[in-house]
């Protein structure tokens, strides 16, 4: 299943690795592994993208043993 | 003026004027007192509606009677909804009457809800510091509706061109009628109960003012204020703003417009992803390149100070040994050998050092080409550089009739700037 939410992390993540690496201070070890880290990021965030379909959940009046609702696919 | 020639028959000056009063007139609500009320045995309702000013004759068909929850009353204030109609064969006109509602209901109703707002006010529940922001990346929506509405289908359509992927959980509740507040109050309970929940939809599609009453019910409020999770409210009502509206931490006015704010746009973040990518293979050749520079100017620096050095150490050396007798000569030979022992040992050194980081760059640049399905890199670049080598990165750089060198993936080009 995909999770939006950790598309979020990646896009803020690789926001803060682009502005690190425009630091000319940098040290060039570190400067290496922010750009691999980007491009997996990167990779992960265009995987992220391609995904899925919408999926529509009823939710029922009955509880699961751990206390949630039970949910069924709803039919349109 | 027309002349008799063409005087117009009667009915044909009723046509006219039913059209001209008929045409383009919209439904309208009317105030007034409710005078010479009649029902006939037909089921039709006549009566006349009248202010201090004027009088109105109106007409409610069977049809729309059928409908009244209280029969009208002499001399009662009532708010009409009708328009009005010309009746030929008389040059008559009616307003003709499809909804009522007494103005005492209207004037009850208006204050109770007052009174409900100043209840949830005094409990700080419209205060605009408890409105939390929806997650930008929602992906486990709830939405509160009645799922014989338009209001789900509405959301997956809109989830579908913006954002698929995301999991809608639905849960029914009548959003209209007298158990709608409690089916809307155990609904939001349920919410509340499954897990990992980013954001809530509460609404319905559109529908008349009649309608909104259980959005305007204080149950419902205190259910949408202690919802776990952000809450979107979609009404479907563009005027009217129910206390739901109020409570709730965004109002949407319809449940598509409630999926637009939950949702974000596929196509922006695709583009912000396609230019965090450009921008970071960008970083990455700029840091190359920069690195690539100073390498070169630390490698020159280097060789001139060490060379420097060596020299003044000869001077010294042969100064010194000029000065000194003969007979000392080979204790100052035992320096200028340890030096020349130096020298060898310290030029590998500043060589591996070199190398090292010289592979490290090469490391960096090969990823840099290997990636190269993403990026832009030996695809066209150039570096300018001026005649001292310095990388020219601006305007300003180029002065006409100036020279400089592009670098490009196979060598170096000398050019002149014409003109800037």
């Amino acid at each position: 299943m995909t999770d939006p939410q950790s598309l979020g992390d990646d896009l803020k993540r690789l926001e803060d690795i682009v502005r690190r690496l425009e630091d000319d201070d940098l040290a060039l070890e570190s400067a290496l592994a922010l750009f691999e880290e980007g491009v997996q990021r990167l990779k992960t965030a265009q995987e992220r993208l391609a995904s899925a379909e919408t999926r529509v959940m009823q939710v029922l009046n009955e509880f699961a043993a751990d206390g949630t609702p039970k949910v069924v696919p709803l039919d349109e | 003026m027309s002349s008799t020639d063409e005087a117009w028959s009667v009915a044909r000056l009723a046509r006219v004027l039913k059209r001209r009063v008929e045409d383009d007139f919209p439904a309208t609500w009317v105030k007034g007192e409710l005078v010479g009320v009649k029902r006939y045995p037909s089921g039709h309702w006549y009566f006349s509606l009248r202010d201090d000013l004027a009088k109105v004759d109106c007409t409610m068909w069977k049809s729309a009677a059928s409908r009244l929850k209280v029969p009208l009353e002499e001399g009662t204030e009532v708010f009409l909804l009708g328009q009005p109609n010309l009746w030929e064969e008389r040059t008559s006109l009616r307003f003709n009457v499809v909804q009522v509602i007494p103005a005492a209901a209207v004037g009850a109703s208006a204050q109770a809800i007052e009174r409900i707002k100043q209840t949830l006010l005094a409990d700080g529940l419209l205060d605009p510091a408890r409105k939390r922001p929806i997650p930008p990346f929602a992906s486990r929506i709830a939405v509160v509706t009645s799922t014989a509405g338009a209001a789900v289908r509405d959301i997956i359509t809109v989830a579908n061109r913006r954002w698929p992927g995301v999991e809608l959980f639905v849960v029914n509740a009548a959003v209209q009628g007298t158990q709608a507040p409690a089916e809307i109050v155990t609904a939001l309970a349920m919410v509340a109960r499954l897990q990992a929940i980013d954001c809530c939809i509460v609404g319905r599609g559109g529908g008349g003012k009649d309608d909104l009453a259980a959005f305007n019910d204080e149950a419902v409020c205190r259910a949408i204020a202690a919802c776990p999770v952000p809450v979107i409210s979609a009404v479907g009502h563009e005027v009217d703003v129910t206390l739901a509206d109020l409570v709730a931490d965004v109002r949407a006015a319809t449940p598509s417009q409630a999926a637009e704010f939950a949702l974000p746009d596929r196509r922006d973040v695709e583009q912000r992803v396609t230019m965090l990518g450009t921008s970071l293979i960008g970083a990455a050749a700029s840091l190359v390149n920069l690195r690539q520079e100073r390498l070169g100017r630390t490698r020159e620096r280097l060789g001139t100070a060490l060379l420097e050095r060596l020299r003044r150490a000869e001077r010294r050396v042969l100064g010194v040994q000029g000065r000194l007798a003969p007979a000392l000569t080979r204790r100052v030979a035992q320096p200028q050998r340890q030096l020349a022992r130096l020298e060898g040992r310290l030029a590998p050194a500043i060589q591996r050092r070199l190398a090292r980081t010289r592979g490290d760059l090469g490391r960096l640049a090969g990823m840099l080409d290997a990636l190269s399905p993403l990026g832009v890199l030996g695809r066209g670049y150039a570096i300018p550089r001026d005649a001292e080598g310095r990388v020219l990165r601006r305007t300003a750089e180029f002065a006409p009739g100036s020279t400089f060198t592009l670098t490009v993936a196979d060598g170096i080009v000398p050019v002149r700037v014409e003109k800037s």
